[in-house]
């Protein structure tokens, strides 16, 4: 009995000791004691703020003395009560203590304190068309008097909310027009249609949502090379999630996307020479609502670009039997996120060519003899085309001008160019008709040089035939003047 | 069958006796003698200018029938000369090298007229006549070089026009007139054709008629050396036909060096002129002005307060001109005295010429 009423007072202890210890700080805040009292909405939002239960007190936001009761002291502008702070420059008192390391620490915090530079230089920060300030500062995402920890469910910020704070504004033509009417307004209709809306949907944090691609403070205009979805940018923007093997193992999808892409040809001459218009993973999968293109949409997809490839397949023999076995098209023969670049040798009757991979001697004969007359013509015009340069560089060696048939050669590499993309009607009497104005050209060049060629032979057998003339004339004509000089 | 030759050659002489007095001009040229000594060698180059020219002439028209004188069109043309033409590349070729060639010869004929006297009382005006020809050769280089309108004849051009400018009071006059304007340009083209093909050769076929017409009136030249000797050692040679058939064995042999240059060494036609572009690494001019280019390139920015190219256009002009005046100058020799002094300033030209000529080849 002793020892129980000794615990029960230990404890009784304990809990005033506790109470008067964290209460110490709030009893002090005169300012939301009075405004309770009042029954302020904003003092009751208040005390659900992060900063609340970090002790920071009205007075820290609002200016003036939070331990005074006596409201002309504790709101006087002596004690540097600022009441609402302006719309112009609210964030200033957000930035007082977001960019100061040590206050942060000591309000045993250690969030980046660089959200101010970032937000100073992005497209947000820009000031309003009435010039009230940035068009949207920190209060326009995180709020006021009820601001959450951003890995707080309850934030407006947190991934399963962000996206409609963002929508907010950009899914609104009356708010989006005031800054860039041509900005679409359906991003947020369009994410709700990707598997990362639709695990976003769920509840899924760690599916993409707006800040994963865009950024959160350091935001830019798309077409701005600093901004993480610029072209260049996006492929290792969707790899942080995507090459994260433990973060992708709950989505059972690969991760080795990012390192083939970097290989492919789309990769190389967007990363590598900076060619803008190569595709990044945004233009085939779409970027809003991303999703993995189907097999029956690949060549749709693919053929946003490579338009007369798509034309030319979807007319062939091969659209019918890959929809009925259920090929992916394109990713068939060329791959999807290693895609090569496509050489002469894809085509034939031998590996490396893919044609082999349906067709042989023995099954789909057809297909078989057409690949490789195709593989011949193809690989004949190449070689006559090297024999001309050669017969026209010989030329070109002893003096003769033969630049009109060289410069004409350049219609080859045309016809090739073209004939690689005639191949995908998979018809050997296009292809030959296509490989055929090309043999004409070689030809004409290659006659050309040859007559150059002979012409320099017969200008030096010309040549001897003049001097051999004019010399015996020479020597006729000393001998001639020998004589009449003897004589006379 | 002689006697039916003969016969027939009596025939036609007769018959062009009749009209135009043939056996006058045949005992003319009978009578005509050229003197034979050591030097009658440098007699022959007049002749060798004399065939350069005629070769010019028939090639210049035949290149005319398919050249034109535009911006837009005259490396065309020229092209299409050398590749499409039959025996364009040879005529281009023919004209080019006989041009250079010709420059040459009359080099040559002057300096030996030079150095044998030949331009002393009575002969000073076939001395400045032939000073008049040897300029319009050179003229016609300097116009010809630019008709192809190719990238080094471009740049050259606007070089040697710039020179041009630095002559004092008509200097910029005188470089607008060139040039149609104050760039080389298309107009400059239009101009240099202009005066290539018309202007050039109407002065230089009266200074050539003026020039032949005198010397047959006063006959060639005797050096005082061979004029001294008693007149039964002077020695000579008929001028027809043993002087003409010497003349002719001597074209004949410039006829075929001509032909090997223009088949072994064809005349290049480089790329077309770009007038936005940046001038070429290694621009020169004609053989025949690159000693003064050379010069040019040696003078200093500034010589005595003046600008560097001013002086050097003022040297050359005074040079230039006392060589041109010679006779009125050379007082000795038109006494009949020799005149050391003349003999070493033609060497000192010569070993000058020759010397930043091989420099302005070496030296880039």
């Amino acid at each position: 009995m002793k020892i129980k009423l000794i615990n029960i007072s230990v404890s009784a202890l304990l809990v005033i000791l506790l109470s008067f210890s964290l209460t110490k700080a709030q009893a002090a805040d005169q300012c939301i004691k009075c405004h309770l009292d009042l029954d302020d909405n904003h003092a009751k939002l208040f005390k659900t703020d992060v900063h609340f239960s970090k002790g920071i007190s009205c007075a820290g936001c609002h200016g003036g003395d939070a331990t005074s009761d006596d409201m002309d002291i504790a709101m006087s502008k002596e004690k540097g009560f600022i009441g609402v702070p302006s719309r112009v420059n609210r964030y200033e008192v957000c930035v007082n203590c977001h960019v100061d390391e040590n206050k942060m620490k000591r309000y045993g915090s250690n969030i980046p304190t660089d959200q101010y530079e970032n937000l100073k230089i992005s497209i947000h920060f820009q000031p309003t068309f009435n010039n009230e300030g940035p068009i949207a500062d920190c209060v326009t995402c995180h709020s006021v008097h009820d601001i959450k920890d951003v890995k707080d469910p309850a934030s407006k910020v947190y991934p399963t909310k962000i996206v409609e704070l963002c929508g907010s504004c950009h899914s609104s033509a009356e708010f989006m027009k005031q800054y860039n009417p041509g900005l679409p307004i359906d991003q947020v209709s369009k994410y709700r249609t990707s598997v990362h809306g639709h695990l976003n949907s769920k509840g899924d944090p760690n599916a993409a949502e707006c800040a994963s691609c865009h950024g959160s403070h350091e935001i830019f205009a798309v077409k701005d090379s600093r901004s993480l979805v610029y072209a260049t940018n996006i492929p290792s923007v969707c790899s942080k999630c995507h090459s994260d093997a433990k973060l992708m193992a709950k989505y059972k999808i690969p991760t080795n996307q990012y390192a083939n892409y970097v290989k492919s040809v789309h990769g190389v001459a967007l990363l590598e020479k900076g060619d803008l218009s190569s595709p990044s993973c945004n233009d085939c999968h779409g970027n809003h609502g991303a999703v993995p293109p189907g097999v029956e949409s690949i060549s749709k997809v693919c053929g946003t670009c490579h338009v007369l490839n798509m034309e030319l397949f979807e007319e062939s023999p091969h659209k019918k039997a890959f929809d009925e076995h259920n090929y992916p098209e394109c990713e068939s023969c060329h791959g999807n996120h290693l895609v090569e670049p496509a050489t002469d040798a894809m085509v034939g009757t031998q590996k490396p060519a893919v044609c082999v991979n349906c067709h042989s001697n023995e099954k789909n004969t057809k297909g078989f003899i057409v690949a490789g007359k195709m593989k011949t013509l193809i690989d004949s015009l190449k070689t006559e085309d090297s024999e001309t340069k050669s017969i026209l560089n010989e030329a070109s060696q002893k003096g003769m001008d033969v630049s009109d048939a060289t410069f004409s050669l350049k219609d080859v590499r045309q016809v090739l160019i073209q004939s690689r993309t005639t191949i995908h009607a998979f018809d050997l009497d296009k292809f030959k008709a296509q490989i055929d104005d090309g043999f004409n050209i070689v030809s004409k060049a290659k006659l050309s040089g040859e007559e150059a060629i002979d012409d320099y032979y017969y200008r030096r057998i010309g040549l001897g035939f003049s001097t051999v003339i004019v010399t015996l004339l020479v020597i006729g004509l000393y001998f001639k003047l020998r004589k009449l000089e003897k004589k006379s | 069958m002689e006697e039916k030759n003969t016969k027939a050659k009596g025939k036609l002489l007769s018959w062009l006796d009749e009209r135009y007095d043939i056996s006058g001009l045949i005992e003319f040229a009978k009578k005509k003698s050229v003197p034979k000594f050591r030097e009658t060698i440098w007699y022959y180059f007049g002749g060798v200018a004399l065939l350069l020219f005629v070769v010019q002439v028939i090639s210049g028209i035949l290149l005319l029938m398919y050249y034109k004188g535009t911006e837009d069109l005259a490396y065309e043309s020229v092209k299409f000369i050398s590749t499409k033409v039959s025996f364009g590349w040879l005529i281009r070729s023919v004209h080019s090298w006989s041009a250079n060639l010709m420059v040459l010869a009359v080099f040559i004929h002057m300096f030996s007229v030079y150095f044998l006297k030949g331009f002393r009382k009575p002969r000073e005006l076939t001395w400045y006549t032939g000073f008049g020809l040897l300029a319009i050769s050179m003229a016609f280089g300097f116009s010809g070089y630019l008709l192809p309108w190719n990238e080094l004849a471009f740049f050259a051009t606007k070089v040697g026009t710039d020179i041009v400018g630095q002559v004092p009071l008509i200097g910029e006059p005188l470089l607008k007139l060139l040039r149609g304007g104050t760039d080389v340009t298309g107009a400059t083209l239009s101009r240099f054709f202009g005066f290539h093909v018309a202007i050039f050769p109407g002065i230089f076929i009266i200074l050539l008629t003026l020039h032949l017409l005198m010397i047959q009136r006063q006959g060639i030249a005797e050096p005082d050396d061979y004029k001294n000797l008693p007149p039964a050692e002077k020695k000579t040679i008929p001028f027809f036909p043993n002087f003409a058939m010497r003349e002719l064995l001597i074209w004949l042999i410039v006829i075929n060096i001509l032909a090997i240059l223009a088949v072994f060494f064809p005349w290049e036609l480089g790329t077309k002129a770009d007038p936005f572009s940046s001038a070429p690494v290694g621009i020169k001019p004609e053989w025949y002005f690159l000693f003064m280019f050379q010069v040019f390139k040696f003078l200093p920015g500034e010589i005595l307060f003046l600008p560097g190219e001013l002086v050097g256009v003022l040297l050359f002009g005074i040079g230039v001109l006392l060589w041109a005046i010679v006779p009125v100058w050379d007082k000795k020799t038109a006494k009949g005295n020799k005149n050391r002094l003349l003999t070493y300033v033609g060497i000192f030209v010569i070993i000058f010429i020759i010397v930043f000529t091989i420099l302005g080849f070496i030296l880039d």
